[in-house]
């Protein structure tokens, strides 16, 4: 049964609330039931109620008429009931912007008989106090037994026809696993954020390369990837200079330091999705191949920098070197390093990104690093510095990603290419 | 809105320096381009347009990361000022005329340390050889390479002088090392063709045409700049968008304001040149214009010119007939009474400038022959709005005769401002058993599908003059070929007996002899 929170209780009886805000969601309806027939049936009574009033200032006043709005469909995958809850609160705060039928799927009890609890809530908000206000609908969905691993056949009745299909799978989604592939079948964009994968990562990271092998007409956003989006601004801005423009197609070297908290540093400690980006947009972008896949560096083997004296006896150990890999393009071979350093910055953030290029007797080298709210660009030409700039980053929160990443539609050739050469760099032979 | 970004995406990669075309690492990057470390110049610093428009943008940028970290605002004006105290008078205007309130202190602090004050005539050639030096001192010290912007602000008899200055201290040269320099005139260009003809030859003479960025702020407008997308990117309008499915064309540009505090500059332009010469033929040549084969800032001039220059010129006798001119009287505005144009500072009492005009223009090529495209603008009408009106041509054969409202042809309406948005009229049955039609409206409007602010037209242009993107910005065969237009009007009415101003009250809807314009062919003007 819908609850109208407008006119004050269930069935729509009671006093009238406060008139909504402009810019502010507001909680307009909720309703409870336990069947997607159900779940159609109380989404066509909420929509089916009349013009409703707010009362201003102890009175009763006319109140915009509430208009749902979608523009897709919205599906995010939680395994955790407060990822969920997270998850609703932000979609939320982007009703406005991107108005949505948006279904938060959780399965319970996968060993329990199958049931299914669907609460419905509905979401308005007003863009200016002259306007209709916007709503769109919000639905939570568990499923228990059986139901909850066929996540296809839970949301595809629910879904609103010909609008798009946008699956967002935040934490760690089971791409590889049946249940996941039967939903993405439909799917039109997939959402996840690589930087928040456990271990260093790369298993997700392969998975995800994978599925644009399967799902020729996927689109998929990364928050990890667009995270990196002023970094590669300010790496492409370095060449835009005709001086180091032709040193594009004569790199020789690449390293990414990042960060991390492991007292070691061994790989498979920190996720280092974020530094394989930035080789992998590089080396998609400049049509390399992969020579040899990133492999830890051992100490003294090839691809080593000569490293610091053995540490004294209760010494803390130096990190591990990290990993090393071999690219080509035309016939230039180019040394990849992913190497960490200490920090108390977010595992796996990179910290910075150098470039080393050689042609005709000269040396190019760039090197590209992150302080505060800034990413600073150094270049050299034969060790003269020949830029020095800054870029300013706009600090973006999760909200801020996930509305880019619903904006932003159909395939997006830089991201596809980065994640496919990127899993090709951390190939595992 | 996505078709939009990918537009601009596609027309910044297009239309930016070869060397950016180059760069396969620009290849698919969605984020906006920071523009390359520059000096902004700022002549006419401490007028209005500076205070209300210029730097609340730059702020709007600067809050946004448009803007390059390495960036210098040079505010040039006569008034004597410090550094200190030009940022409190910028800061006052700020807290008025920002797009988003309020202010935030830190945003401003920042970009209020990159913004100095330079005192200076611009008939003393001394102040542009110790701006020259003092920009020369900024790119050591704020790392500006360079890269100048010229933002002419000040008064439109004074450009000829500024850019003559720039040139003789040299600062309109290019350096091989990549330092470029830009100039940005704002809008009058010239008070006739002559004028403009000598206006680009002055700037010609110091600057080349790809230097020189014309500013018609209408062009920045979200709302134009969907109409090339509405027009370019969708499949379905573009075949009926000629003479065999359109009736006529209404272009209307309604102000509530009156001229406010610019008697002066009023008196010298009247609506023919402040509006019908730019704004109007501008709004004219996207509606009318062919597809542009890229959207390359010459590919999308090339084009407004040609259908400019297929506009028919009106000789006297047209003039008389298919031009009305208006001059407001005393009247009601927004429920407050308000003078008459005579009654308004620095206005001559027995003045014959027009505060309204409506015209009906014709364009001879063939997409559009025979179709007339009717032009209104007006100082102290009903409300503020600006529209364009595609009226399309009645159903060959009328089923539905019966019915007890007649279905009026389609219209296609794009509201510039306020409410932007695109309307669509059609007729749709009326539920029941009879057959009854009523018109009913498809209704998108920005404000409902979007929620996002718009940014300012000042914002997106100062923004394309930065990353070096003229297409947005007027080239000088355009401006000439406008004023041929206007020209003809101008010397006509000079030829004619004065008129019998004022001719409306203010708070309607102009004159009389405006609405007669179209009721002589069996049309009206759309109801705003």
């Amino acid at each position: 049964m819908a609850e109208d929170l407008t006119s004050g209780g269930a069935g729509g009886t009671g006093g009238a609330v406060a008139p909504p805000q402009p810019g502010e969601p507001t909680l307009r309806w909720t309703a409870h039931v336990h069947s997607p027939s159900d779940v159609e049936r109380e989404l066509s009574r909420i929509w089916a109620q009349p013009d409703l009033t707010v009362a201003a200032d102890g009175q009763t006043v006319g109140r915009h008429i509430a208009a749902r709005t979608s523009v897709m469909n919205l599906v995010v995958v939680a395994r955790q009931p407060e990822v969920g809850e997270h998850a609703a609160h932000m979609i939320s705060l982007l009703t406005g912007r991107h108005p949505s039928r948006t279904l938060i799927v959780q399965s319970a009890d996968p060993d329990g008989p199958t049931w299914l609890d669907a609460r419905i809530q509905a979401y308005c908000v007003l863009p200016r106090a002259d306007a209709p206000e916007t709503c769109s609908e919000l639905i939570f969905l568990t499923a228990g037994g059986e139901a909850g691993r066929h996540l296809s056949a839970l949301v595809a009745p629910l879904l609103i026809h010909d609008l798009p299909v946008t699956v967002w799978w935040p934490g760690e989604p089971l791409l590889h696993a049946a249940p996941a592939l039967e939903l993405l079948e439909g799917t039109d964009r997939l959402i996840v954020d690589g930087s928040s994968w456990s271990g260093d990562g790369l298993d997700r990271l392969r998975q995800l390369a994978d599925l644009y092998r399967r799902f020729p007409r996927l689109s998929v956003r990364d928050f990890a990837l667009v995270r990196q989006s002023r970094w590669r601004e300010a790496i492409a801005t370095v060449f835009d200079l005709p001086d180091f423009l032709p040193f594009l197609t004569h790199i020789r070297r690449i390293s990414v330091t990042y960060g991390t908290r492991d007292e070691t540093g061994a790989p498979g400690t920190t996720n280092v999705v974020k530094p394989v980006y930035h080789v992998g947009w590089i080396a998609s972008r400049l049509g390399m191949s992969v020579i040899s896949p990133l492999h830890p560096i051992e100490p003294g083997g090839r691809g080593a920098v000569p490293g610091p004296r053995r540490p004294h006896p209760g010494e803390r150990p130096p990190l591990h070197r990290g990993l090393h890999g071999r690219l080509r393009a035309h016939t230039n071979d180019i040394g990849v390093f992913i190497r960490p350093v200490g920090s108390k910055l977010r595992a796996g953030t990179t910290l910075r990104v150098e470039i080393l290029a050689e042609r005709r007797g000269s040396e190019m080298r760039a090197d590209v690093t992150a302080e505060a709210e800034n990413v600073h660009v150094h270049a050299w030409l034969d060790g003269v510095q020949a830029m020095d700039r800054t870029f300013r980053t706009p600090r973006r929160n999760d909200i801020d990603l996930l509305g880019e990443a619903l904006e932003v539609g159909g395939r997006d050739p830089l991201s596809m290419e980065s994640i496919q050469m990127a899993t090709k760099i951390v190939e595992v032979r | 809105m996505r078709e939009l970004r990918l537009a601009a995406e596609s027309r910044r990669r297009s239309s930016s320096s070869s060397r950016t075309l180059d760069n396969p690492l620009r290849e698919g990057l969605r984020l906006e381009r920071v523009p390359d470390p520059a000096a902004f110049v700022l002549f006419g610093a401490t007028g209005d347009l500076a205070h209300r428009k210029v730097v609340p943008a730059l702020y709007q940028l600067w809050r946004t990361h448009l803007l390059p970290h390495e960036f210098t605002l040079v505010a040039v004006g006569r008034r004597p000022y410090t550094d200190d105290a030009f940022r409190a008078d910028l800061k006052a205007s700020l807290d008025r005329y920002s797009r988003v309130l309020p202010v935030d202190r830190d945003t401003w602090d920042d970009l209020a340390s990159r913004i100095v004050y330079h005192r200076g005539d611009f008939s003393d050639a001394s102040s542009f050889e110790a701006l020259a030096a003092r920009l020369d001192q900024l790119d050591r010290d704020h790392g500006t390479r360079g890269n100048r912007l010229f933002y002419l602000a000040a008064q439109p008899s004074a450009f000829p002088q500024i850019v003559a200055q720039l040139g003789r201290v040299g600062l309109d040269h290019e350096r091989h090392e990549g330092g470029w320099r830009r100039v940005v005139i704002e809008k009058p260009f010239g008070r006739d063709l002559n004028s403009a003809v000598r206006l680009n030859r002055e700037v010609g003479k110091v600057f080349r045409e790809r230097q020189v960025y014309r500013i018609d702020h209408y062009l920045g407008k979200e709302t134009v700049r969907n109409l090339l997308v509405f027009r370019f990117g969708n499949g379905i309008f573009e075949p009926i968008w000629n003479r065999r499915h359109i009736d006529h064309i209404q272009i209307t540009v309604a102000e509530s304001i009156g001229i406010e505090s610019r008697g002066a500059f009023y008196e010298e332009t009247g609506a023919s040149r402040d509006f019908l010469q730019n704004h109007l033929l501008q709004l004219l040549s996207l509606v009318a214009m062919e597809p542009p084969t890229t959207f390359e800032a010459d590919a999308l001039r090339d084009e407004k010119v040609k259908i400019i220059r297929a506009i028919t010129e009106l000789t006297p006798e047209q003039v008389r007939r298919d031009v009305v001119r208006g001059q407001y009287g005393p009247g009601w505005a927004e429920a407050q009474p308000v003078k008459a144009y005579r009654e308004e500072p620095e206005v001559d009492p027995a003045s014959e400038t027009e505060t309204f005009i409506a015209a009906r223009l014709t364009i001879d090529d063939w997409r559009w022959s025979g179709v007339p495209f009717y032009l209104r603008m007006g100082k102290r009408l009903p409300k503020r709005a600006t529209e364009i009106a595609i009226q399309f041509k009645e159903v060959p054969h009328q089923l539905f005769q019966d019915s007890a409202t007649v279905p009026e042809p389609n219209l296609l309406a794009m509201r510039i401002q306020p409410d932007e948005g695109i309307m669509l009229r059609f007729g749709a049955k009326v539920p029941g058993l009879g057959i009854d039609v009523r018109n009913v409206t498809m209704d998108f409007t920005y404000g409902s599908a979007f929620q996002t602010d718009s940014p300012d037209a000042y914002e997106t242009l100062i923004l394309d003059a930065l990353l070096g993107d003229a297409s947005l910005f007027t080239r000088a065969d355009e401006v000439e070929q406008a004023w041929s237009i206007v020209d003809p009007v101008i010397d006509a009415w000079a030829q004619m007996p004065a008129p019998d101003f004022p001719n409306y009250y203010a708070g309607t809807w102009g004159p009389e002899a405006a609405d007669d314009l179209l009721a002589r062919e069996g049309r009206r003007w759309r109801r705003i």
